[in-house]
């Protein structure tokens, strides 16, 4: 196991907005985290890269806790976070953005070769200003920022935010691509359709609390889901069919 | 060995691996418990689930709590999920309803498969089931796991021993998953016809439960075929609690139960089950439970399962209690009569408190009330008994 959670429970002032969370990402899978808006979804990503402090539990990379390292370790750690809403920056160039997510990496230069390999779009706005590019551009350069590190595990906050359904699929499928790279990602996202079209695995969380957990074709299947997350079937609760 | 494993990554998972996803689907039983079942609300409502060792803490649920919310209340989703519906005996033989939705039963087939693959069952291989299909749910475990594996299944369940050998000849089944007195009788009478159980062309006989080694022996020489057995629970899974592997240890599949043993008793956690969550069931069998490493290569603990804890007598391979024989002399003249069970495997003795007025009114002998009684026992729960009356003590 890659990564390991174990009751992780961590919240905002007195506010504990993860209430006891475990999961776990093999190497080379993509797991996929949904849950609506509020779920504490953004709250356990943050906290598994180390920018939010966990009130207990432990986050375990490799087997080794990561408790009390900076969040700049977690990135020699072999761990790098998209963060939601892509989070370039808008005022420096494709090639800047780029550099400074290599910027511990010393053959950062041969790094950037594979990434303009991996996303040519960004080959041809090399030398534009982040904040001019397309939203879809702007995710696949947070994807190339990200992939500068050279992470072994890759944490995708909302890549789906904010993109037109064609572009969404275009995100969808480079990350998939990025599994046979060898790189495992754990990917949160409130469009469960298309995090479950390229998942191995996918937990479900619900105000601060993981529900289900399970391959795609199982989850696609669970009414629970498919009533709360892919819009079908009408809201009833089995208190209805109680007999006392 | 590691040969016949179905589901390698559950079945050899290493046990802090096992760990980490028994504490993430216990986490998540007990969300969906607290949200879903009204029965779980107000017992869940201050619990956490810190780690595996805080089950400890957990409440309890017993037959007596399913059967108090018969038939649907421990349902975790409404009844238009669940796509299938199976009975089983509970306390008294009052029966409980077990839901499946369609992810249980697709759960379910993988479970089956894993014992069936233990067994040695592949694609190439025919299975005739005869186990009465009427009163055994678990020939529908069996057809789901040997579906998934592609095996060609008889879906034909004679009663009569007769039919059950002619379908062995003229099919060809290289599989037999039936009873242990059903497999004993077919021994029988093979023997007594003298037909050669070379002449089949089974490889491997599968019985519903556990038997002793001696029995396995016998069985395996009657029938010319390597003997494996299951163990299951009707509340729980049966067959897909558990696999005997080719060591003849019983491992739990602990990916998808929790098993403790509590005061003696099997104690079961349903980690991942949709339509019917049940959270530490107390099973009413006792058992042990060994961690040894075991040279199949499965990881899942050993289950050494007992005897039964609650008055539950199984003749025939039909279960029943005492209650469900009350109930049916209740129908009879010994309405009201103190009584006696004495179960084997083939035969219940029933011996019945006389009083006078249990042979008022009759003209003939005590044969009448007798007759009575035993078809009485015959025709509602299919059991041969005998009965006798006794002198009441005095």
């Amino acid at each position: 196991m890659l990564l390991q959670v174990k009751n992780l429970r961590c919240g905002y002032g007195n506010l504990e907005v993860v209430h006891g969370v475990s999961l776990h990402v093999c190497a080379g899978e993509i797991v996929g985290l949904l849950g609506a808006n509020g779920a504490g979804k953004s709250s356990l990503l943050r906290a598994i890269a180390g920018l939010l402090p966990p009130w207990h539990g432990e986050v375990l990379v490799e087997g080794r806790p990561t408790q009390g390292q900076p969040p700049w370790r977690g990135v020699s750690n072999s761990l790098s976070l998209v963060p939601e809403g892509k989070m370039i920056f808008a005022d420096m160039s494709v090639r800047e953005n780029l550099l400074i997510g290599g910027y511990h990496n010393r053959d950062r230069d041969l790094q950037m070769e594979v990434v303009l390999e991996r996303f040519p779009r960004l080959r041809e706005r090399l030398h534009q200003l982040g904040g001019t590019l397309s939203g879809g551009e702007q995710q696949m350069l947070a994807l190339g920022r990200a992939l500068m590190a050279r992470p072994r595990l890759l944490l995708l906050d909302e890549p789906s935010m904010g993109l037109a359904p064609r572009m969404v699929e275009l995100v969808f499928t480079e990350i998939l691509k990025m599994k046979d790279l060898g790189l495992t990602v754990l990917i949160v996202e409130q469009n469960a359709l298309a995090a479950l079209s390229i998942a191995d695995r996918a937990y479900v969380m619900e105000t601060g609390e993981i529900l289900l957990e399970g391959e795609p074709a199982e989850l696609r299947h669970n009414p629970e889901v498919k009533r709360a997350y892919l819009g079908k079937g009408g809201v009833e609760t089995p208190d209805a069919y109680e007999s006392v | 060995m590691l040969m016949s494993l179905f589901d390698r990554r559950y079945e050899a998972m290493l046990r802090p691996e096992l760990e980490q996803l028994q504490l993430e689907r216990l986490q998540a039983l007990v969300a969906r418990l607290h949200r879903n079942v009204r029965r779980y609300r107000e017992k869940l409502a201050e619990v956490r689930v810190e780690s595996l060792e805080s089950v400890a803490r957990l409440p309890f649920t017993t037959p007596e709590d399913v059967l108090a919310s018969f038939p649907y209340g421990m349902f975790a989703f409404p009844l238009r999920e669940v796509i299938r519906l199976h009975s089983t005996l509970g306390p008294e033989g009052k029966p409980l309803v077990i839901g499946h939705t369609r992810n249980d039963l697709a759960q379910w087939a993988r479970l089956a498969a894993r014992q069936l693959s233990a067994a040695g069952v592949t694609a190439n291989d025919v299975i005739q089931i005869s186990l009465g299909a009427s009163t055994h749910p678990a020939a529908s475990g069996y057809v789901l796991g040997a579906e998934l594996i592609e095996a060609s299944v008889i879906a034909e369940d004679p009663l009569h021993i007769d039919y059950q050998i002619a379908m062995l000849r003229n099919y060809r089944p290289t599989i037999l998953i039936t009873t242990p007195t059903n497999a004993l009788d077919l021994g029988r009478i093979l023997e007594q016809r003298r037909i050669d159980p070379q002449s089949l062309h089974l490889r491997t006989v599968l019985l519903s439960r556990p038997v002793s080694g001696e029995i396995r022996e016998q069985l395996a020489a009657a029938l010319f075929a390597s003997v494996q057995c299951s163990f299951g629970l009707g509340e729980i899974l049966d067959p897909g609690l558990c696999v005997e592997c080719e060591a003849g240890a019983f491992h739990v599949h602990e990916d998808q139960f929790l098993a403790e043993v509590c005061e003696g008793e099997l104690v079961i956690t349903t980690l991942a089950r949709e339509a019917m969550p049940l959270l530490r069931y107390r099973t009413r069998v006792s058992a042990a439970l060994c961690r040894d490493q075991c040279r199949c290569g499965r990881s899942g603990v050993i289950l050494c399962p007992g005897a039964r804890r609650d008055r539950r007598f199984l003749v025939h391979e039909t279960a029943f209690y005492e209650g469900q024989i009350a109930e049916v002399l209740g129908q009879t003249r010994a309405a009201g009569h103190r009584f006696q069970l004495e179960a084997s495997q083939r035969r219940l003795q029933v011996a019945i408190e006389m009083s006078e007025d249990l042979f008022a009114n009759t003209v003939s002998s005590a044969e009448s009330p007798k007759q009575q009684v035993e078809s009485e026992i015959l025709v509602r729960l299919g059991i041969e008994a005998d009965v006798s009356f006794v002198e009441p003590p005095r």
